[in-house]
């Protein structure tokens, strides 16, 4: 592994992409600044002194990621195709989740313009209600996912997730069997393999059995859905289920100490 | 019998071991399936196989045990390769013996299709372009449906 930014004599220079193929790249970035409930509230009513915060603060990421190559000394100018900054309101941390994403085609990548697009968003909510509230803080700014290039495709995993819910890691290759329960009453314990488990970041965890509204797969779906919205994924595409290492379908029912399993179609032979 | 292990195998080995003291098996019949170079990609550089221990031996026994319902046979052998391998290397051993070839062919094409379907496996592509997990493939499932159609002609 080599720092691309140094050359043979550890000089910073810029890197000569000229010959590098041109390839469809797409980043993915997020963080969040957290606030006080008060400020939160006063940021969704729209009772801030400098107005409509969240829409300033998305032209704000968009400008910076257009911009990247005049902040960081190395990177290159691009045409950016695209460039989407989005916002969460997450009451429950008092915090507001900054989400950036850059799109070209083109012949280098586009993460450190997401990462930016994410900092100078989360930089402008802090000047737009800094009258109000000057403890605000600023965290967590990270890649999520990078595609196209040399390098190949990166995906985050989410074991640094704000609210864990990881009660097992699973190794590719590897699954772990036979985990108990870790919760007392009746429980169900859920597995998710292959690439369900590196899209959803987690390789299992324990449900109480009465947070299904249905005691069935269709009900724990329902459960793990109310539980962290990623699991929607579990609903989209083919996804399949396995009640006690035997194939099943929403209809199956569930019961206390079952195994339940998620997975994609098989791709074994 | 059914294996899944990370340790290459030995088809010859196993063959000779499928038939040891056998006097009445006519035909055998072997599958090795291999880890191609390209795939979905090119430059595929290794494979990381994973499964879902317990129910991939369950589902690999049901799907012998499918095949000894439709053909008359004599002995079967499964393995399956999980972890990481490279270009070249065997991940799948097939070995079907018969007092005929034609149910040893058949019962070999069956078992590979059935697992291919089936068996809970998943493959993860390392390529020089990147990491990606093979996608499920419409003409596997076709194969594998072949079986059902054509239920009643078979033996």
């Amino acid at each position: 592994m080599t720092l691309t930014h140094l050359n043979q004599r550890g000089e910073a220079h810029m890197v000569d992409v000229a010959d590098k193929p041109e390839s469809r790249r797409e980043a993915s970035a997020s963080g969040y600044i957290q606030m006080k409930p008060e400020t939160l509230a006063l940021l969704s009513e729209g009772g801030l002194p400098k107005g409509d915060v969240l829409a300033t603060a998305r032209i704000a990421g968009i400008q910076a990621a257009k911009r990247t190559h005049e902040l960081i000394p190395l990177c290159h100018a691009l045409a950016l195709s695209k460039v989407t900054v989005d916002f969460r309101l997450d009451e429950e941390n008092s915090r507001v989740e900054v989400f950036a994403s850059c799109r070209l085609n083109g012949r280098t990548g586009v993460e450190m313009e997401a990462l930016t697009a994410v900092s100078v968003a989360c930089l402008t909510l802090y000047d737009m209600c800094k009258a109000v509230d000057k403890d605000m803080e600023i965290g967590a700014i990270h890649l999520d996912t990078k595609q196209g290039g040399k390098s190949g495709d990166y995906q985050r995993q989410a074991h640094t997730s704000a609210t864990p819910i990881v009660t097992g890691e699973g190794m590719a290759g590897q699954v772990s069997v036979g985990t108990r329960c870790d919760i007392d009453s009746a429980c169900v314990r859920v597995k998710f393999l292959a690439e369900l488990r590196e899209r959803l970041g987690i390789s299992e965890l324990s449900l109480p059995l009465d947070s299904l509204p249905s005691a069935d797969v269709g009900g724990l779906k329902a459960a793990l859905v109310k539980r962290d919205a990623r699991f929607a994924k579990l609903t989209e595409g083919r996804v399949l289920c396995a009640v006690n290492q035997v194939m099943a379908l929403d209809p199956t029912p569930i019961t206390n100490e079952d195994e339940v399993a998620f997975f994609p179609p098989v791709t074994g032979g | 019998m059914i294996r899944v292990q990370q340790a290459p195998f030995d088809t010859g080995e196993e063959q000779r071991r499928l038939l040891a003291g056998r006097t009445d098996i006519g035909a055998v019949v072997s599958f090795t399936g291999l880890v191609r170079d390209f795939n979905e990609r090119p430059e595929v550089t290794a494979l990381s196989l994973e499964h879902y221990p317990g129910m991939t031996e369950a589902a690999l026994g049901e799907i012998v045990c499918g095949a000894e319902a439709r053909w008359p046979l004599q002995g079967v052998r499964v393995i399956h390769r999980v972890g990481r391998l490279a270009p070249g290397d065997p991940i799948v051993l097939v070995v079907v013996a018969s007092a005929h070839r034609r149910a040893a062919f058949e019962a070999c094409d069956f078992i590979m299709d059935y697992l291919k379907t089936r068996a809970p496996f998943w493959k993860k592509e390392h390529s020089t372009t990147g990491d990606y997990w093979v996608a499920e493939r419409e003409s596997d499932y076709r194969d594998a449906g072949r079986w059902e159609s054509d239920n009643d002609d078979t033996p």
